[in-house]
């Protein structure tokens, strides 16, 4: 007798290796559908998992947003002690634009300096009452690429402008940039460390709930390896099902704080001291979403296979 | 088509649920294996579908050693030995139908397939009506039943049986026992485990006892 007389290829169906994908496909949506109290429980824990790495991200999104939008704030200002005729602004501006970093210029005249300063005296304006123009000092007002906002690469393009003799006086609020960059160099950190212990906890609760659900089907699983089934056509259906409930978990999960953030955009002007719509606040981004989807499938995928590992292969 | 060649199980080292047992069955033959609890009848019937792996000794099914199989094709020796489990070993939440489908799901077979020899099974053993109910909804000796479909849908070469009839009042004895002979009859080697003298001696059948792990008599198919 030969050694491998047990060993023979299942027939793969009526409808060959696409039969036996349906076959999966249908035996997983039936465990669910058997196994529902188990499987909705699973999900509701995944969801809610998800809400708060989405509701995290969310947050995260939109402090970053409101990042950039302060950073706009980082700009280099240079001093004439004249006003420039449109000649000399061309020329300089053209100098400037060719150094790298420089996002814009605008001149600043004499009369534009001091409408500004009428526009931030706003109600006290009569102070300005016969002050003369002459007084402020034109200006070319230089906005840098996101890039260049930080303070080391601020200070290198100033030191870069400095090299271009028609220039002599330039001001960065050096302290404000510096302040700035340690602030969002903080949050940044902070952000990834509180998301990594979010994200642990998250994997740790999704992993242990996918667990339990395949525990509590171990006869099951001891039966289909007393009736001859292999490991893989044992561990398929389960893996579909991790999947399944990773995907609906963090679907859900998106679609519960989109509703919730629609919500907060619409209405909660109405008590807020400020409009949150007007405030540049948005939802996570597509990718993200997708991203977060995909995690779902891929936690709900990894978690069944390590279960399995416990069940399938050590029994 | 079964053989035992000095077998021995021990468990936690001291414990001997067998010891030294030869046994050998032909093709197409009905042995009950007998003897007090925990004389050794389950264990050996759960070596026999490779769920324990004997401490010493060497089992050859079908020409085969078992214990040289490799866990990958642990599988396929599966799929040639039906097995009736003492618990049933039912899924509580599918239903009858889904339960006896089991066996040949594992196999690959097509829905129609599968449908037809399950009810074709179902239909032998008297529950065609009641394909669509869960388990828990069905009486022992309807569980038991079902429990036998599910071990002889795929017409396996060899059925293992441990207490088949436990518990069960006497009409449910003689019918398992009726299906019990009809599979034998169609080729099946069936060895049954099963304590109760007068279920064996109204089978008329070979059976061996065990006594201790050993084995005590074998008493002969009464001519």
């Amino acid at each position: 007798m030969s050694r491998t007389k047990f060993k023979k290829r299942p027939a793969p169906g009526s409808g060959g290796i696409l039969g036996l994908t349906g076959y999966f496909f249908r035996r997983s949506l039936l465990n669910i559908r058997q196994n529902l109290l188990i499987n909705v429980l699973a999900v509701v824990t995944i969801t809610l998992s998800f809400l708060i790495v989405s509701l995290f991200l969310l947050v995260f999104v939109n402090l970053e947003g409101a990042g950039e939008i302060w950073s706009e704030k980082v700009q280099v200002t240079v001093y004439f002690e004249r006003e420039l005729n449109s000649k000399e602004f061309a020329a300089l501006r053209n100098v400037i634009m060719t150094l790298e970093g420089t996002d814009a210029v605008t001149y600043v005249s004499r009369d534009e300096a001091l409408k500004r300063f009428r526009t931030r005296l706003k109600g006290q304006e009569a102070l300005l009452d016969g002050v003369p123009s002459e007084i402020l000092p034109a200006s070319l007002e230089i906005r840098l690429k996101q890039a260049y906002r930080t303070s080391e690469a601020v200070e290198a393009y100033v030191s870069r402008l400095k090299k271009i003799p028609t220039i002599s006086e330039i001001q960065y609020g050096e302290e404000w940039v510096r302040r700035f960059n340690t602030f969002m160099n903080f949050m940044r950190f902070a952000g990834a460390l509180l998301g990594g212990f979010i994200a642990l906890a998250v994997l740790f609760i999704i992993s242990n709930t996918i667990k339990i659900t395949i525990y509590s089907r171990r006869e099951e699983v001891e039966l289909l390896e007393l009736v001859g089934a292999t490991r893989f056509f044992i561990r398929i259906p389960f893996l579909i099902e991790g999947m399944i409930q990773g995907f609906c978990g963090a679907l859900l999960a998106l679609l519960i704080l989109a509703g919730v953030s629609w919500a907060f955009l619409n209405h909660a002007g109405n008590f807020l001291l400020f409009n949150p719509q007007e405030a540049g606040l948005v939802f996570i981004p597509a990718t993200f979403c997708v991203a977060i989807v995909a995690t779902g499938v891929l936690v709900g995928f990894v978690g069944s296979l390590t279960s399995l590992h416990r069940f399938v292969d050590q029994s | 088509m079964i053989q035992l060649h000095n077998v021995s199980v021990t468990y936690q080292q001291d414990v001997c649920a067998l010891n030294g047992v030869s046994l050998m069955i032909p093709k197409g033959d009905f042995v009950f294996l007998t003897g007090a609890s925990g004389a050794g009848k389950s264990t050996l019937l759960k070596l026999l579908y490779a769920e324990i792996a004997p401490s010493r000794g060497q089992i050859i099914i079908d020409g085969q050693n078992i214990s040289r199989l490799t866990r990958s094709e642990l599988p396929y020796l599966r799929r040639s030995i039906g097995i009736v489990f003492q618990d049933f070993r039912l899924l509580p939440n599918r239903t009858v139908m889904e339960n006896v489908a089991i066996t040949l799901e594992v196999l690959g077979l097509g829905r129609k397939e599968i449908a037809d020899r399950v009810t074709r099974t179902l239909k032998q053993v008297g529950l065609e009506q009641r394909m669509q109910v869960t388990p828990c909804r069905l009486s022992g000796g309807e569980q038991q039943r079902v429990a036998l479909a599910r071990a002889l849908v795929n017409e396996p070469k060899i059925l293992l049986a441990d207490e088949p009839t436990g518990n069960l009042d006497d009409e449910n004895k003689a019918r398992i026992l009726a299906i019990l002979k009809e599979a034998n009859c169609r080729g099946t080697t069936i060895l049954v485990a099963s304590h109760d003298r007068r279920l064996i001696a109204a089978s008329h059948k070979r059976a061996v006892l065990l006594d201790r792990g050993e084995i005590r008599e074998v008493l002969d198919e009464p001519h």
